[in-house]
């Protein structure tokens, strides 16, 4: 049975990641930043309606504009256009100036056809009915036991509407690739995706040859967050105007705008909740009625119940359609939505018995909530944790000296409150990858898999890991990854990609240490038991003998290469985490600001405690993000996005981010259970976190994300019987 | 970022001033003065008046240190040229309109955003990239690489950018100023807890501290 070093020199610690330095001096070549011999530039024509159809196309006066080497038409003649942004057709040029001044001569006459682009204009009986099936369709109820009877009998019930609004990815580099084809037979594609291998799979698909022939590289890419899985029809567009304009590579990357409008959203949530409990705070029922849209794509169902030990709920989730972008899967996909409307809902009934937050928590933890152990078949029961997190996150945030009820945080203008919330999330790996390691004569060592660093630090992880097994430093490892060719790796989503890639780096790098050993012993001669790695030497019977280098002159002509598969006992799934913050609100302006956020997060076994930390931080300034800023605003009249930007779409500069403390919970029994990933879940309960805070600063829940002045205005008006 | 306020308009000598003088004060001196003060007005005025420029053109930019030139057009952003014709893909396109600072450049010594900077208005200033940055330990990039204050990176030239353009006038700021100097720059992983530190790190390590 595979399993992790015991006493590790390098996991565990704080290593700089690898491409660190050429990042941060501009050095570094992102998908966007290449531009091979003879690009042409493409730029995309996108409807301005959000909804209507291609009467007719033109592109007679487009085609002899200066510069103008091809155009692809996407939406000809009779097509629907489902949104604002969709495309319609894309022009290659020599210059991204020509290609915009050509997107503009396209003469397209349009249908404008009446659109729904709110829920409540698509839910209103007099909306026009715009999607095949209706505008909302409804799920059946998901029922536990017997809620309705439950909580006639509950001591106390809350009810209560809460919502989240569309929010957007807003990855800084836009999707996009630049493609080169060679005739009809090979394609090379530079890609901002977090899936080099699914990019391959989509362009051999619409080439109709086989993804061997396809090399889509992302040796470093600027971010995706879940919305950059595929070639798009943008990559697969740019192919096709590659091919058309003679193997000239083609180069298409989004606009701003249509980033925000075609390239995918976080659907929106709301929840008319009914939450029932026994005068000592235990929970006895919950009956949600929730629905949310995913624009023109679906996808908004969440968790929820969430966390908590619930014998009897009912759920029943509708899906609403809007003419605005398809939703795709945003950072912890459901999760911040069923936390942010699971913890408010439990957050006011707590303060309608008047009982602490943090107590009413740990009432309604499950006796047994078990995920996996180290092991298959083990278990861990994540309930203590959970104690545990809450216990240290109430020390750290000061809880019982500051702490105050709902509503009792003083008389003055700006008030202080504390909330709190739990989450959850997976954060397995994938059996089915390989990473390969390369010895070679010269003492370099290289590593590669067919998997790609999304900003989570996952080409350090793979040299750390290897370093560790050959006893050499992380910078002496080439670690290779980015590239559709190499051996399969995992995409970088779902939190999965540091215990899918972790396991096979730990196999190769154990086997290419085994079949070094038996290379190089005769030539000690010794055997390869006796011989160790350790500090850049290769050690004798615990005697350092000689340099890693010399001992690799060993080899003779030829490398060690060994390819390693997935092990049991190396990573796990299933983690926990709790975070707390302090708000302070200007019950005058509505403005919050965030002062301190508490985050525990477990995340079984940590490699580099470095990048460990920056994505818990990051997490908790992304769920900052959500629950202070960010809104996607739709104009129900002309049916376009009101913020396709970056002002009036906020997102928290230097000067809004707070004091931020956060602690691993990485006892013994959590590193045993092996590595698990940790991109997603610290961004679940933060909103929730700062919107329970809020409540109990101002006395009044705010039941709509995010904890805008206007939001807040309107509670606290509602509050005074004024709204 | 101090790019877009008028107290700068000296150093960056392009301003709203200079465009009037250059035009109606120019002209309302022509009628004030003698024939011979007024060719000298027009000439001068000449220089300094507004140009209509169009078509492609040939411009040259001093670009890290180096004499480096491309074909425009009038409307051609610094960022693109930069990006699009001379590979200095340091400073990233992001939002396009002076939101975000990605593309923060530095002309001739002043941080603006150069994705609405037009490129045929910075020939003969001096231009820097973060390409150009020692990558030393006394440098701004090293603080960012030791401190982690990058995941995806792509904000980080603005950042690095804005951060070394910061230092230079501050050696010695308060984790306040940091954050003010800082707020014209925005980063969507969240990585401000280690762009705060570096930046202090930083001035640490510029002073020799």
């Amino acid at each position: 049975m595979a399993a992790w070093p015991k006493e590790p020199r390098l996991i565990g610690t704080k290593v700089p990641r690898l491409d660190g330095l050429a990042k941060a001096s501009g050095k570094a070549k992102y998908p966007s930043d290449v531009r091979p011999e003879g690009t042409l530039f493409g730029v995309v024509l996108y409807s301005p309606h959000a909804n209507a159809t291609v009467k007719s196309i033109d592109t007679a006066a487009a085609e002899k504009m200066p510069g103008v080497k091809g155009i692809v038409v996407i939406a000809g003649q009779g097509k629907k256009l489902r949104f604002q942004g969709d495309d319609i057709a894309i022009v290659a040029a020599e210059t991204e100036e020509q290609a915009r001044d050509a997107v503009r001569a396209i003469k397209v006459d349009y249908e404008v056809l009446p659109h729904c682009v709110t829920e409540s204009q698509s839910m209103d009986e007099k909306a026009p009915q715009v999607f095949d099936g209706g505008n909302v369709r409804k799920a059946r109820a998901i029922v536990k036991g017997k809620p309705e009877e439950a909580l006639e009998k509950a001591d106390v019930v809350v009810e209560g509407t809460y919502s989240l609004p569309v929010i957007t990815h807003v990855c800084l580099e836009p999707h996009g690739l630049t493609a080169q084809a060679e005739g009809s037979s090979k394609i090379t594609a530079w890609a901002s995706t977090q899936a080099v291998t699914v990019v391959a799979g989509e362009l051999a698909g619409s080439f109709n040859i086989s993804p061997a022939d396809v090399t889509v590289l992302t040796e470093v890419m600027g971010g995706g967050f879940g919305s950059k899985f595929g070639a798009d029809i943008w990559g697969r567009t740019a192919a096709e105007l590659s091919k058309k304009c003679g193997g000239r590579p083609v180069k298409v990357f989004l606009d701003r705008a249509q980033e925000h409008l075609a390239a995918g959203n976080r659907p929106s949530a709301t929840g008319h909740v009914k939450l029932g409990a026994s005068k000592d705070g235990k929970l006895v029922a919950m009956i949600a009625e929730t629905y949310g849209t995913g624009g023109v794509r679906g996808g908004s169902n969440f968790p929820l119940p969430y966390v908590y030990d619930l014998k009897n709920s009912s759920r029943a989730h509708a899906e609403v359609s809007v003419n605005a972008g398809g939703a795709r899967a945003m950072r912890a996909p459901g999760h911040p939505q069923g936390c942010a409307i699971m913890e408010a809902a439990l957050d006011d009934l707590a303060a309608k018995l008047g009982m602490d937050p943090v107590e009413i928590r740990v009432k309604n933890l499950a006796e047994v909530d078990n995920v996996r152990g180290g092991r298959q078949g083990e278990t861990i029961n994540r309930t203590p944790m959970y104690e545990a997190q809450l216990k240290l996150g109430a020390e750290l945030i000061g809880w019982r000296d500051k702490y105050k009820p709902r509503g009792e945080n003083g008389k003055g203008v700006v008030k202080r409150g504390l909330g709190v919330a739990l989450h959850q999330w997976g954060g397995g790996g994938a059996a089915d990858k390989q990473v390969s390691c390369t010895i070679n004569p010269d003492g370099s060592v290289e590593i590669k898999s067919a998997t790609q660093d999304i900003g989570t630090g996952a080409r350090t992880i793979l040299a750390m890991i290897t370093a560790e097994v050959l006893g050499l430093k992380p910078t002496d490892i080439k670690s290779n990854i980015g590239n559709s060719t190499f051996p399969p790796g995992q995409s970088s989503g779902g939190s999965t990609t540091t215990p899918s890639m972790s396991p096979p780096c730990l196999a190769a790098a154990t086997q290419a240490r085994a079949a070094f050993f038996n290379k190089i012993a005769p030539a000690l001669s010794t055997d390869a038991e006796t011989l160790s790695l350790k500090d850049g030497q290769v050690w004798v019977n615990g005697e350092p003998t000689m340099s890693w280098k010399d001992a690799c002159r060993k080899l003779g002509m030829a490398s060690i290469s060994e390819t390693g598969k997935f092990a049991d006992g190396l990573s796990s799934v299933g983690v926990g985490g709790c975070q707390f913050a302090e708000v302070e609100v200007d019950t005058e302006t509505g403005v919050v600001r965030v002062k301190k956020i508490v985050a525990i997060q477990d995340s079984g076994l940590i490699i580099d405690k470095l990048t460990w930390e920056s994505q818990v931080y990051g997490g908790v300034i992304g769920g900052l993000n959500y629950g202070l800023f960010e809104e996607r605003v739709m104009d129900p009249t002309t049916g376009v996005m009101l913020n396709p930007d970056m002002e009036l779409y906020k997102l928290a500069g230097a000067s809004d981010i707070p004091e931020i403390i956060v602690r691993a919970y990485e006892t013994e029994e959590m590193k045993n259970r092996g590595v698990i990933g940790v991109g997603e879940p610290p961004t679940i309960a933060t909103a929730a976190a700062i919107a329970n805070a809020v409540a109990n600063a101002i006395g009044v829940r705010v039941p709509d994300w995010p904890m805008s002045p206007r939001n807040v205005l309107n509670a606290l008006a509602s509050k005074e019987g004024k709204a | 970022m101090a790019a877009h306020d008028l107290k700068d308009d000296a150093v960056r000598g392009h301003s709203r001033r200079d465009f009037l003088r250059g035009s109606s004060v120019a002209a309302a001196t022509a009628v004030l003065t003698g024939q011979a003060t007024t060719a000298i007005e027009e000439a001068k005025a000449a220089e300094s008046e507004p140009k209509v420029l169009s078509g492609e053109l040939k411009i040259t930019l001093q670009v890290n240190g180096e004499s480096r030139s491309c074909t425009v057009e009038p409307r051609s952003t610094l960022l693109d040229t930069l990006r699009h014709r001379l590979d200095v893909t340091g400073p990233k396109r992001v939002c396009d309109r002076a939101s975000c600072g990605a593309c923060t450049t530095i002309v001739d010594g002043v941080p603006v955003y150069s994705c609405t900077t037009l490129a045929v208005a910075c020939q003969g200033k001096k231009i820097e990239t973060l390409e150009s940055f020692d990558t030393g330990p006394a440098g701004v990039p090293h603080a960012f690489h030791q401190h982690d204050g990058l995941m995806c990176g792509y904000c980080t030239p603005g950042f690095v950018t804005a951060c070394k353009a910061l230092l230079d006038k501050n050696p010695n700021p308060t984790l306040d100023e940091v954050r003010r100097g800082l707020d014209g720059n925005i980063c969507r992983c969240g990585t401000y807890i280690g762009v705060l530190e570096a930046a202090l790190a930083a001035a640490k390590a510029m002073k020799g501290a």
